[in-house]
């Protein structure tokens, strides 16, 4: 407090200025409270999506390293595991832990594992970082008390480190990979970095409007700080003392905004950790994200320089300062050289760099492009009417610059993420119609022939109506043409009815009838698209040693997996071929499943068959992606209601130092209803022309991520889709804002209070 | 007697502060003739806007009778809108109405103002520059509001109102914001553009110079105390 005199000389000013500069906000709280709650709002809405981004991305590193060792023993037999075969296996001298998975009947899944068993697996490997994580049940707990837990389900693993070989296990057990999650390959991290993305846009458009609702406060104390001024009071007391007032309220409104923000990412996190869980097997355990301390400094730092960036900048003021021809020549080149560099830039900094620059570049642009397009139909214009409504159309987009361009980045985001969304959930439903075709799935147990189930179900096509069934068989082969490129093997035999409803992306004549001849093999699309394949290209593959060629028939969408992927006839792969999984995939028909498992328990000599229904796992995943797009749908949704609420109220605050202008029109002997007419087409025309600027850049933006950023980032892309009635949707809600904001100022304008400006407070910002 | 632009008979108008009814102008009656000027004077709060309001419509009075250009408004009516609209009408196209400041349109030029003005009224909008040049700003014809002087934009204000041929001018101390010099040559322009075009002009000031130009007079601080 000692230097607090010397800050703030003499100590008069102490008291005085600061009652001076607020007693503004005693005449306006209102204007107070707008920021406050921009403040508030925006850091909520930051920290929501920066907590959710954090929780998952832990937890996808932690899932990861939990699964890393990918080796376990199983039974020949197909047996489920139990804690004889861990007794069994340690006699032996086999180093294995036991991994006890829990679905309890509520709550989440758990893992027991057992910390003594583990240590001969040594340092440093998957499973012994696993064990380096807290037994807090986040996931992880002791497997004492996992086999305590009343489980709707529990499955017992035993992991083996890597250098456990075949022959050192005992009779009857083998060694298999351990997978407890699919293979999403970086599906989760493009999940996440959009999210990321996302996060920082919304940051972006918070820092706008922050700026927005500040300056226009500063505006309105103008006054206060001339009088001040007069009093003697220099500008930089001034200066600092908003400096205090600026930072007093950040942290006062930064505190509970993080606070909202942590408890909007709770509330939202259990559809958020159903969604990870369920896309990609990564469940929401790890941590809380990154506390407190960094959301806070984030957006002081944000609010701060937004609010303030003008004080730190003031001394570069006059070299800042260009004239209007200079900064729309710069703000052209900006726009330009970002659109280039995103379609040619080699690395995804330089593609990031290029949506910088073009963000830039079109913020910079748009008000004044529209000011000019308005002064231009003013200057075509016959009526005088017109002329004065595109001249203050003019003064609009000028003067609600920072607000305007907010409201279209958020247009522009919003419409991305919306066609990225609906693009995936297309996809992705098209992918569960043709994984999922059939009602069931029968997992071929190890050590058994699925050649003879497929015999037997032959033999039954004639007697069961309705069964329809196909062996799959998954492997890998190198496709020669691509320098040996591993690929997936997808067989199926035979080629029957649950595989011609597939939707093919391209298609040959007859595909499937080709497939089912075992003269050709179709790839999905990812491979075609990384090789630049097509339908009639010749496939140079490696099955099981042997080099096979075969025609592409076909290319069906496989949801943006990253491996390439052949489906091929299952009867053309070789004898040698490495099957590392088999599959029955069957639609029982009327008698339904039993009679079928039973059959193939009898067939394959085992007690127990692992059997998904496919119908819950459809339903369930599509419950869980249509909450996730929900969820991504509520956050862009959120960051445009706010984006429309500043504009709403700094269009209403603007709108009302006009007011005396249209109150002017009434004057002058037009009619109430006319002069409301006026104003609602102006705001209108303001609203609607910021919606109709935001569809080329969030198409531009769509493109970027789906053909740029997903492809450079991850080597996949999805088809890029365009939503027109999503896009009327936007307009429409643009002009909501718009009809809002008139509504607001037609109230206005009925009242008799409406005073002219004082002439001395004519400037030029109010032409 | 010349015949008469208006006709103003028991006049009453009051505001509510609090609950309480606050008369602002009781039965107040008179009447001004074509080409004839009336000084309205009084203190601040006496109802000199008030009264210029209910002249023009932009506000209507409890009782009372206005005839105006020969059309007849009965206060109290039940055809509110009707009354509005021939309010709004009269003021399109007979009334003028000048006030101390912000008469003009701050996105439009000086010229584009008169024009507007023009052909609002439904009068031809080329002599807008004439007017202009008759106030001895032609040569500021394209500037903006906001880049003349006071002085000059009260002067395009004035040049605004004769382009539409008004019947009568009403002007709320329209040289309250300038200076003494420059008031008086405003001041000036308008009784001389008036008489000449023969317009009845109705002027509300506190300034007793001003008042004294005019033919008729009225003090509505003795008439009406709040």
């Amino acid at each position: 407090m000692k230097g607090l005199p010397s800050l703030f000389p003499p100590t008069f000013h102490t008291f005085f200025l600061p009652g001076g500069l607020l007693s503004h906000y005693r005449r306006h709280p209102l204007q107070l409270l707008a920021l406050a709650a921009m403040i508030v709002i925006a850091t909520m809405l930051w920290t929501g999506v920066n907590h959710l981004t954090s929780q998952a991305r832990a937890s996808l590193n932690q899932s990861e390293q939990a699964v890393a060792e990918r080796q376990q023993v199983v039974r020949n037999d197909g047996r489920a595991l139990a804690i004889d075969d861990f007794v069994a296996l340690r006699l032996a001298g086999v180093c294995v832990m036991p991994w006890l998975e829990v679905t309890p009947e509520t709550g989440s899944r758990l893992v027991g594992i057992d910390p003594l068993a583990a240590h001969c697996f040594g340092a440093g490997t998957g499973a012994s970082q696993a064990l380096d994580q807290p037994l807090d049940g986040k996931p992880f707990v002791d497997v004492y008390a996992a086999a305590g837990v009343s489980a709707r389900e529990s499955r017992l693993y035993l992991l083996t480190p890597e250098a456990t070989q075949a022959t050192d296990l005992p009779g009857g057990y083998s060694l298999k990979t351990f997978a407890t999650s699919p293979d999403t390959g970086e599906l989760g991290d493009s999940f996440l970095l959009n999210l990321e993305a996302l996060g920082v846009l919304v940051l972006l458009i918070t820092a706008l409007l922050l700026r927005a609702v500040y300056l226009l406060g500063l505006a309105q104390r103008r006054a206060s700080f001339v009088l001040l001024h007069r009093f003697g009071v220099s500008p930089e007391q001034v200066q600092r003392w908003l400096v205090l007032e600026i930072l007093v309220l950040a942290l006062v409104c930064v505190v509970p905004g993080v606070w909202l923000g942590r408890w909007l990412a709770a509330g939202l996190g259990g559809g958020f950790g159903q969604a990870l869980d369920g896309l990609f097997d990564i469940p929401l355990y790890a941590g809380q994200g990154h506390g407190w301390i960094t959301p806070v400094l984030v957006m002081l730092a944000v609010v701060v320089l937004a609010c303030l960036g003008d004080l730190i900048l003031l001394r570069f003021r006059g070299r800042l300062s260009l004239p209007v021809p200079v900064r729309a020549g710069l703000a052209t080149a900006l726009l330009v050289a970002g659109l280039v560099l995103a379609w040619l830039g080699p690395s995804l900094a330089w593609v990031f760099g290029a949506v910088a620059l073009v963000f830039a570049g079109a913020g910079w642009l748009t008000p004044a492009a529209v000011a000019h397009l308005a002064y231009w139909c003013a200057d075509r214009s016959q009526v005088p009417l017109a002329r004065w409504r595109y001249r203050e159309l003019a003064v609009l987009a000028r003067q609600l610059t920072l607000p305007l361009v907010a409201l279209q980045f958020a247009l522009a985001m919003v419409l991305s993420v919306q066609a990225l969304v609906t693009t995936f959930e297309d996809t992705f439903d098209r992918w569960l119609g043709q994984r999922l075709e059939a009602a069931y799935y029968i997992e071929v147990p190890a050590g058994a022939d699925g050649r003879k189930a497929a015999e037997w179900l032959t033999s039954q096509q004639a007697s069961i109506p309705g069964l329809q069934w196909h062996r799959v068989v998954r492997g890998q082969a190198q496709l020669a043409n691509a320098g040996s490129l591993q690929v997936d093997v997808f067989a199926v035999s035979p080629v029957g009815s649950l595989m011609r409803a597939w939707a093919l992306v391209e298609a040959a004549d007859q595909p499937w009838e080709t497939l089912a001849s075992g003269e050709g093999g179709m790839i999905n699309e990812q491979l075609a698209r990384r090789q630049r394949l097509e339908v009639g290209d010749s496939l140079q593959l490696i099955v099981g040693d042997q080099p096979q060629a075969f025609s592409v028939l076909g290319v069906y969408p496989d949801y943006g997996r990253p491996v390439g992927e052949v489906l091929l006839n299952a009867e053309t792969l070789p004898e040698t071929f490495n099957i590392r999984f088999e599959s029955i995939s069957v639609s029982p028909g009327e008698p339904g499943i039993a009679p079928v498992t039973d059959a193939l328990q009898r067939i394959w000599g085992v007690n127990a068959l692992t059997v998904r229904d496919n119908g819950t796992i459809r339903e369930l995943a599509t419950g869980v992606f249509d909450q996730t797009f929900a969820l991504t749908r509520a956050m862009t949704l959120l960051t445009l209601i706010l984006a429309a609420s500043a504009l709403l109220m700094m269009g209403w605050v603007f709108f009302s130092t006009r007011a005396w202008y249209f109150r002017l029109l009434v004057v002058w002997g037009m009619s109430q209803r006319e002069v409301a007419d006026q104003l609602q087409r102006l705001a209108l025309l303001l609203t609607g022309g910021i919606a109709v600027l935001a569809l080329p850049l969030g198409i531009w933006l769509t493109w970027v991520l789906v053909h740029r950023i997903n492809p450079l980032a991850f080597g996949w892309s999805l088809p890029m889709a365009v939503y027109p009635a999503f896009w009327l949707e936007l307009c429409i809600l643009s002009l909501a804002i718009g009809l809002s904001i008139a509504a607001l100022m037609r109230r206005q304008l009925g009242s008799p209070a409406v005073a002219p400006a004082s002439a001395s407070a004519l400037t030029g910002d109010e032409r | 007697m010349t015949e008469s632009l208006l006709a103003v008979r028991g006049l009453s108008k009051h505001f509510v502060s609090g609950n309480e009814p606050v008369p602002v102008i009781e039965k107040l009656s008179f009447t001004l003739g074509q080409g004839q000027s009336l000084a309205l004077t009084g203190r601040s709060g006496s109802g000199k806007s008030t009264l210029l309001n209910l002249l023009c419509g932009l506000e209507l009075a409890d009782t009372g009778t206005i005839v105006m250009h020969g059309q007849v408004f009965e206060a109290g009516g039940t055809a509110v809108l009707r009354t509005a609209k021939a309010w709004s009408a009269l003021r399109r196209q007979h009334i003028g109405v000048v006030f101390q400041d912000a008469n003009l349109m701050p996105a439009l030029s000086l010229l584009e103002n008169v024009r507007f003005r023009a052909q609002l009224a439904g009068r031809d909008p080329a002599n807008s520059e004439d007017w202009l040049t008759r106030l001895d700003i032609g040569e500021l014809a394209h500037r903006y509001p906001d880049q003349v002087s006071g002085g000059q934009r009260q002067r395009a204000a004035l040049a605004m109102v004769f382009a539409m041929e008004p019947a009568l001018i009403l002007a709320d101390e329209p040289t309250g914001s300038l200076d003494r010099h420059t008031s008086d040559d405003v001041t000036r322009v308008l009784f001389d553009l008036q008489a000449r075009h023969g317009c009845g002009l109705i002027l509300a000031t506190h300034d007793s110079e001003l008042a004294a130009g005019c033919q008729q007079h009225l003090d509505l601080g003795h008439l009406n105390a709040i």
